[in-house]
């Protein structure tokens, strides 16, 4: 190994310690990682801005941008908040019941836009909702981000890290369905019961307060009806794009971006409004850690530790599967999702390519999305959505302690890895 | 026109008021917000009206505007009635409000030194404090503005003679 390779693993791991930790703010961390791989020569501007493997993934970057926009339009219509009163008065107000819509509409959301920016426009009517049902919003909140993380995991715009692992692996929004879907719906159903037991203690119901949910007038919250269907209209071509972007051979940035532009086209709204929920620091962050992790291309570490895994795998992809599953579970938990799978997806690319296109080898990205997407839900800082809720929370006087959220993200990640693991036993090495 | 002459005795507030009296003290007084004072009764902070507001409004209704129109009259009224479970350390133990000096002028500053401060500090509300940090009375907002359209009508006719006196004329 040489003295260059050996100082890009040094600057990556001390990069990976101060996110991994938040001791400085994350995005400071990547940059001034990468600042440092091109100090030390182990990238360049050809190679950080231009090469596809060793540099910035401008796909991932591209789509989650687009998604942005488009979700921050459909946040002016007050689609958001008329769906959950909407289904709180469905569910007569009764605290279990309107618990499980709001994790319906969470999960189904995520699948559709991405898990981050659903919580963002779920968490503040569900504060609203539990204020007049007069309960601790604590439960609720919990139980939309873990339905975020398990219902994102089902496409490939739904979680970030499938978007990374979708690039770097050629998947198609279709085989993400395809592959994940089933899976989550099971899961979600399993949640959705798992949760009548982990917050029980939420489900008192009191006549007078239900009255004063029913009393929400949820139309009021539209107020720009045209702008609604218009948005609606816009997300219906895009999904549909999503799924024939293999067809016609167009990337999934592409048709978010088209989608986007098309959204701000007919919105008529300012740039401040449907710029406002970019979140410019996350593009940032992926940004820099593309480049470190590309540095480690370029100097040739992650071909080592390729071949290293290749040799250690042999042709026991079940093995590795397994591995890969409860080994990315455990550490999403720890650290971030999205860094864990933008260094691994390098090394899961290496694995498969040398499993000869097999199906059994390319399990290995599935077994990587799941274990990464549920184990997200293991503590406060597993995921982006995670972290998104905890302060939501915080800031309207309900603080989530990193022991209360892990005290459910265990049992719930537990429980949803170990179900996904016969799933893959049995549809990939069975 | 100097600040001595423009400031007044107002009400003021402190910490333990609750959020209903701060209500009735700017309505009743036709404030645009409030001096807060200590135990001793000396001005400590300025509070302006919109962020009284903020003790009416739930937060996660400011994050979420659209929210606000899904409450009928007796949820809005709900809210009003919680006004006396607050207080106003409520917004000064909440992030949201930036602790700043006390927005304060010397007696013997002029209008423009008067609408500077209340505009860097977008307060409706200076105190008047002498060097010694004295402190004479309080100046409103709409008093700063009635005392700039005072003076501007004064100047009015010498601008007009001026501009009869020019090389044009």
């Amino acid at each position: 190994m040489t003295v260059q390779a050996i100082l890009a693993i040094a600057v990556f791991v001390i990069a990976y310690v101060f996110i991994a930790t938040e001791k400085i703010p994350r995005v400071a961390a990547a940059l001034g990682g990468a600042a440092l791989m091109v100090i030390i020569g182990a990238t360049g501007a050809d190679e950080a801005f231009f090469g596809e493997e060793t540099g910035i993934d401008w796909n991932v970057i591209f789509l989650l941008l687009g998604m942005m926009i488009i979700v921050g339009v459909l946040r002016q219509t007050g689609v958001f908040e008329f769906l959950a009163i909407w289904a709180a008065k469905r569910a007569r107000a009764k605290p279990y019941r309107v618990m499980v819509m709001l994790v319906l509409i969470t999960a189904v959301a995520s699948a559709a836009l991405d898990n981050v920016t659903t919580v963002l426009l779920v968490a503040p009517v569900t504060l609203l909702i539990c204020e007049r049902l007069g309960t601790n919003p604590v439960p609720y909140l919990l139980a939309e981000v873990m339905a975020s993380n398990i219902g994102g995991a089902a496409t490939l715009i739904g979680d970030p890290p499938n978007i990374i692992i979708a690039s770097r692996s050629d998947l198609s929004f279709n085989d993400f369905l395809v592959n994940m879907a089933p899976i989550v719906v099971l899961l979600l159903a399993v949640f959705v019961v798992m949760c009548r037991f982990l917050f029980r203690k939420a489900f008192v119901y009191h006549a007078d307060r239900a009255e004063r949910v029913m009393a929400l007038q949820e139309r009021e919250a539209i107020t720009d009806p045209a702008l609604l269907w218009r948005s609606l209209g816009v997300l219906a071509l895009v999904l549909v794009g999503f799924v024939a972007h293999s067809a016609l051979h167009v990337e999934p940035s592409i048709v978010a971006m088209l989608g986007a532009g098309l959204l701000v086209a007919v919105s008529g709204l300012t740039s401040g409004k449907y710029l406002g929920d970019v979140e410019w620091e996350t593009l940032v962050f992926f940004a820099g850690l593309f480049i470190m992790v590309g540095s480690l291309v370029n100097v040739g570490v992650i071909g080592q530790l390729g071949e290293a895994a290749t040799d250690a795998v042999g042709d026991n992809y079940f093995a590795a599967a397994s591995g890969l599953l409860f080994g990315s579970a455990i550490l999403s938990g720890i650290v971030d999702n999205i860094p864990y799978v933008a260094t691994m997806a390098p090394l899961v690319a290496g694995l498969v390519a040398s499993s000869g296109g097999s199906t059994q080898g390319g399990a290995l990205w599935w077994a990587l999305a799941l274990g990464a997407d549920l184990g997200g839900n293991a503590t406060a800082v597993g995921a982006s959505a995670n972290v998104v809720v905890t302060g939501i929370a915080a800031r309207n006087g309900h603080p989530i302690s990193f022991w209360t959220f892990t005290r459910y993200g265990v049992v719930v990640t537990g429980v949803t890895v170990l179900l996904s693991w016969p799933y893959l036993w049995l549809r990939y090495y069975l | 026109m100097h600040a001595s002459e423009l400031a007044e005795q107002v009400p003021t507030v402190t910490r333990e008021t609750t959020a209903l009296e701060a209500a009735r003290v700017i309505a009743e007084h036709r404030l645009g917000g409030l001096i807060v004072a200590n135990d001793a009764g000396v001005p400590v902070a300025v509070v302006p009206g919109t962020q009284v507001l903020k003790l009416f409004v739930p937060r996660y209704v400011r994050e979420d505007p659209s929210l606000a129109h899904v409450y009928d009259e007796a949820g809005a009224d709900e809210l009003c009635a919680a006004l006396e479970d607050k207080t106003v350390a409520a917004l000064f133990d909440s992030d949201e409000i930036t602790t700043q000096s006390l927005p304060s002028v010397l007696p013997e500053d002029t209008l423009v030194e008067i609408a500077a401060v209340m505009v860097e500090a977008h307060s409706p509300l200076v105190v008047v404090r002498d060097r010694g940090g004295s402190y004479s009375g309080v100046i409103t907002f709409a008093r700063a503005m009635a005392a700039i359209a005072a003076a501007a009508a004064r100047r009015q006719p010498t601008t007009d003679t001026a501009d009869s006196d020019g090389p044009d004329a």
